[in-house]
């Protein structure tokens, strides 16, 4: 039993983060991670929905939200998803400079991601929908920043996976450290989605559903 | 300077016990720090303890915090007893009898609950699925430092600053800043949201432990039923604690920026907070009670000399209650008025977990009928919870049904239901663990006689407390309550509670007592295997060694070590020389205290909104992630000789 | 056998590890069975991609247009959420990938269903308090 389950093993190529055993440990418990902030954000999107036609006196999401930020803001996230996976495609096939330039790439364009929300948020704010006005904007504004804070601190964490993936190049332990910044990545990608269509496209469609 | 001082030491606030108190901890610091210097035990204190990374140290200051805090929690309770033990009394100040039911109840939940069974957790589960460690052993450093950091910053606000006093469940807008101006309710937050961090961390830790670094042949239904238990308790962990976090952290946006989620103008909505908590807060009830059904599914087959009577039905009852726990929150607060069908829906999902749990109770007794049972400590500490925790168990099914809650909620009733239910549950299965696996822990057992004393006393006074205030809740006596006249028939059932929990301070001292003179004459455990253990851990020397395995065992069992013996092999503990090899282990690190003092600088400076202080801090926490990012030297690797000579030194080398 | 496990060994060359696969749990359904994709090009990203832009733009479409009556849109617009999050989890994210079993599948289905009873929870709980407001 034991020796036909080494055979799987060894006939199953495994990608350089899972041969080593306790670098594949450490990818199950960022999944375990990631489940937490799974839910996590649930909760915020459950405050969200509670709270989302707590307007008081202040703006609805038809006066406040506007489609183009929103549209530059999904198309990056989206792309640097795709540039994140591109990088871990070129750590699987040992190529350093690929991996690293698709990485950094990613930063860039998540930067410009973070960006455009900072841009976003101080126009509402501006215009006068700053969070204390109203349930609906507070659990707006948190919501959404906590993904956006989410997304920068992303940003510096792959700032120093790129300073170790020159300093080390690609090794077990670094391309565990990169796929485990893919995982979060993608998987701030997904909130992503949910939010442009649970928070943004659900409320700007006109009318209120119960 | 004027105005600083005032904001840290609000004079309202002196009354001469306090100061009394105040002076006595710093004293106790200063002779701490006296004896350490005098006895030149820095280094030690710092080699051994602050940076280790092993879990059976962690494990071991996990337990000493948890004991501090079980006698602070204590204390409170003994202040809240005795101002209810007559009618009409005003032995407490108002203001600080509320901020003594918060603390109470804060302490024992979060900084004495969960850390004593993180303490077992630690000390038990590497030992017992064969592992050398945890999966992540620096972040379960990091875990206990911010639990730390946590426990000191909520218990500072003692003396600077004002204690919380919304309760523990911090109801807004009870917590509302401009109903609530002091700090007192910063502190609870910001110390909340830092342990919650690292309980969220352990969660992570154990679950990715069990799942990932069982022995060869060890398999899911081969683990020991205490394994099982706090495999799930981790997943409820994480899936509790995020609705904690966010609770709490809105609130104090709420309080510190200014934002509106539950304050009463503004659109807020204060029973979202309700919501949330409770969404933290019953899988919370679990995943303290769970893993003490897991100590008492150890204990009860070793003292009965059987195998656990139905472990399948074991594993599946803990599951269900793991599911279930998820969606019977609204039962605690069936009284917003969500709606019939909401509270018909929780009503019932609350009522089906009794069938899990009794279908464990039996599996208990069935497993000690027939055995030869051995009445040590540990085992009465398990026949005690079993009346206790049925009553609380009825009784529970009892306030499940929606129209007699209404009747019942936030009376006594209540109350006494939750301390069945945590004191017989959580804590008579933390003591019994303790006194399992203390020799495990300390190569020395705690004495018998003083332990069934201790026992006996604290039952005793556990049964005269709270039976009293089941009656008291049908008399409509309500929780949190300042006073009452007298002539409503309370004072008697309110003066037999008080003296029951006197009673049970005796038993906790006598507890003291015990584990203070086992430490000088307590007798050495030289077999490892003090009380015919059936699990892996009893098959390692006590104390284990830093490595805990010399070699990895092969599973072939459910109960692995008593096969073992059973089959004969009298000597299997015994490793062969050849057969050890080069050991990788977590080398200590100073990064965990380093992370957890940065957290308690960033709390402290929040709590206060001075943000020099809380930047500071921060930047402490993010130089610590950076510093780990980049250092790459964190194991080392034992000599396969030294682990030899250390196997040779305990007598178990075989050559 | 007697497979002896080193503590986490770090680092370079560590390759030759992979014979100690006997003290990890496997499942015998094959679907879920774990499974690492190598192409000569990247086929799946590029799918992925091409697929959660296509998806997205669905989305935005039919709300700019208001292509459908309002009830309908906001289902629809969770719907193709969904869609796109189970081809990030699958294409991106390798779900599937794991040495052993794949723990992290079992712990975020949990997840998921923690997450749906707290959204669809929250807001069947608090539906009250637009009878009493």
């Amino acid at each position: 039993m034991s020796q036909t389950l080494s055979k799987l093993a060894r006939e199953q190529e495994l990608p350089l983060e899972f041969a080593d055993y306790h670098e594949s440990i450490k990818i199950t418990g960022f999944w375990i991670f990631l489940t937490t902030d799974l839910v996590l954000f649930s909760c915020l999107f459950a405050t969200f929905a509670v709270m989302r036609y707590d307007y008081a006196n202040g703006p609805t999401p038809l006066h406040l939200f506007h489609m183009t930020p929103l549209i530059v803001e999904t198309a990056l996230l989206l792309t640097s998803s795709f540039t994140c996976s591109l990088a871990i495609y070129q750590s699987r096939r040992q190529n350093k400079n690929g991996a690293l330039s698709w990485l950094i790439l990613t930063i860039l364009l998540g930067m410009g991601f973070v960006g455009t929300e900072v841009h976003e948020f101080v126009s509402y704010v501006n215009s006068g929908a700053t969070w204390h006005q109203s349930g609906f904007l507070s659990a707006f504004f948190t919501l959404v920043g906590t993904h956006g804070s989410h997304v920068t601190f992303g940003i510096f964490w792959a700032l120093t996976l790129v300073a170790q993936l020159v300093q080390r190049g690609i090794t077990p332990r670094t391309s565990r450290k990169l796929y485990t910044f893919a995982l979060y990545w993608h998987f701030l990608d997904i909130v992503w989605v949910f939010i442009f269509s649970f928070v943004y496209l659900s409320n700007m469609t006109g009318g209120k559903m119960v | 300077m004027n105005q600083i001082l005032a904001r840290l030491f609000p004079p309202q606030t002196r009354r001469p016990d306090e100061v009394v108190i105040e002076f006595g901890i710093i004293f106790a610091m200063l002779s701490l720090v006296y004896l350490l210097t005098r006895l030149k035990k820095w280094g030690w204190l710092w080699r051994e303890w602050l940076t280790s990374v092993d879990h059976k140290k962690i494990g071991i200051m996990y337990l000493v915090s948890a004991l501090l805090m079980l006698f602070r929690g204590g204390v409170d309770a003994l202040m809240i007893r005795s101002q209810l033990a007559l009618p009409n009394n005003h032995l407490l100040p108002v203001g600080q009898y509320d901020e003594l039911f918060t603390t109470h109840g804060t302490i024992m939940i979060f900084f004495m609950a969960m850390p004593f069974l993180f303490a077992l957790f630690n000390v038990a589960v590497p030992l017992m699925i064969g592992a050398r460690d945890v999966a992540f052993p620096r972040l379960n450093a990091v875990s206990f430092w911010l639990f730390a950091a946590g426990a000191i910053l909520f218990n500072i606000s003692f003396v600077i600053g004002g204690s919380p006093n919304a309760g523990w469940t911090a109801y807004p807008p009870l917590t509302e800043l401009r109903f609530n101006p002091g700090v007192g309710e910063n502190y609870y937050l910001v110390s909340l949201l830092i342990a919650g961090i690292g309980t969220t961390i352990t969660g992570i830790n154990f679950m990715t432990t069990i799942l990932r670094m069982r022995a060869p042949g060890m398999t899911l239904m081969r683990m020991p039923m205490f394994v099982w238990t706090v495999l799930v308790t981790g997943a409820l962990i994480i899936f509790a604690f995020p609705p904690l976090t966010i609770a709490l952290l809105l609130t104090l946006l709420d309080r510190l920026f200014g934002s509106s989620f539950f304050t009463l103008g503004h659109g807020g909505m204060p029973m979202q907070f309700v919501n949330l908590f409770w969404l933290f807060g019953h899988p919370e009830v679990y995943i303290v009670v769970l893993p003490a059904f897991g100590i008492f599914s150890e204990v009860v087959p070793v003292f009965s000399d059987k195998k656990l009577f139905g472990y399948p039905a074991m594993v599946g009852s803990v599951l269900a209650i793991t599911i279930l726990s998820y969606i019977v929150w609204v039962h605690h607060f069936f009284t917003m008025g969500a709606g019939p069908s909401v509270n018909a829906f929780f009503g019932v999902t609350t009522m089906l977990i009794a069938i899990p749990t009794g279908v464990k109770i039996f599996n208990w007794v069935l497993t000690m009928w027939g055995g030869r049972i051995r009445f040590t400590v540990a085992m009465l500490w398990q026949l005690a919870f079993i009346p206790a925790f049925l009553v609380a168990g009825v009784t529970g099914v009892l306030l499940a049904t929606v129209p007699v809650d209404y009747q019942m909620h936030n009376s006594y009733f209540l109350i006494a239901h939750f301390h069945l239910a945590l004191i017989g549950g959580t804590v008579f299965g933390v003591l019994s663990g303790m006194y399992y696996w203390w020799p495990k822990m300390f190569g020395f057992m705690l004495n018998e006689r003083q332990g069934k004393w201790a026992f006996w006393i604290f039952v005793i006074g556990f049964f005269v407390t709270f039976v009293p205030q089941y009656m008291l809740g049908f008399e409509g006596m309500t929780r949190r309550m300042y006073t009452y006249p007298p002539g409503l028939g309370w004072g008697a059932l309110n003066m037999v509670s008080t003296i029951g929990a006197f009673i049970q301070g005796a038993g906790f001292l006598v507890l003291v007592y015990n584990v203070l003179w086992s430490m000088r004459y307590g007798e050495r455990d030289v077999t490892g295997d003090p009380w015919n253990g059936r699990t892996l851990e009893w098959s390692l020397p006590s104390p284990a060694p830093a490595y805990n395995f010399a070699t990895i065992p092969l599973v072939t069992h459910r109960d692995e070590w008593w096969e073992m013996k059973q089959s004969g092999r009298a000597n299997a503990y015994k490793v062969k020389s050849s057969a050890i090899r080069p050991v990788h282990m977590p080398k200590r690190s100073a990064m965990p205290l380093f992370m957890g003092i940065s957290f308690f600088v960033l709390g402290f400076g929040m709590v206060f909104s001075w943000w020099i202080i809380a930047i500071v801090g921060a930047l402490g926490v993010i130089a610590s992630l950076f510093l780990s990012a980049f250092d790459y030297n964190d194991t080392e690797e034992l000599d396969p000789q030294d682990i030899r000579r250390s196997e040779a030194a305990l007598g178990r080398l075989e050559v | 056998m007697m497979a002896d496990r080193f503590y986490p060994s770090h680092g370079t060359g560590a390759m030759n590890h992979i014979e100690i696969a006997e003290n990890e749990d496997r499942i015998e359904i094959p679907v879920l069975a774990p499974h690492f994709s190598s192409h000569k090009f990247p086929w799946h990203q590029v799918f992925g991609y091409v697929f959660s832009m296509a998806l997205t733009a669905i989305a935005f479409l039919l709300v700019i247009n208001q292509m459908l009556p309002v009830a309908s849109l906001v289902f629809v617009v969770i719907v193709l959420a969904v869609v796109q999050a189970a081809i990030q989890f699958g294409v991106f994210m390798h779900l599937r990938e794991s040495r052993g079993m794949a723990w992290q599948m079992l712990v975020l289905g949990l997840g998921g269903f923690i997450a749906l009873c707290v959204v669809a929870g929250s807001i069947w709980i608090m539906m009250f308090k637009s009878g009493v407001s």
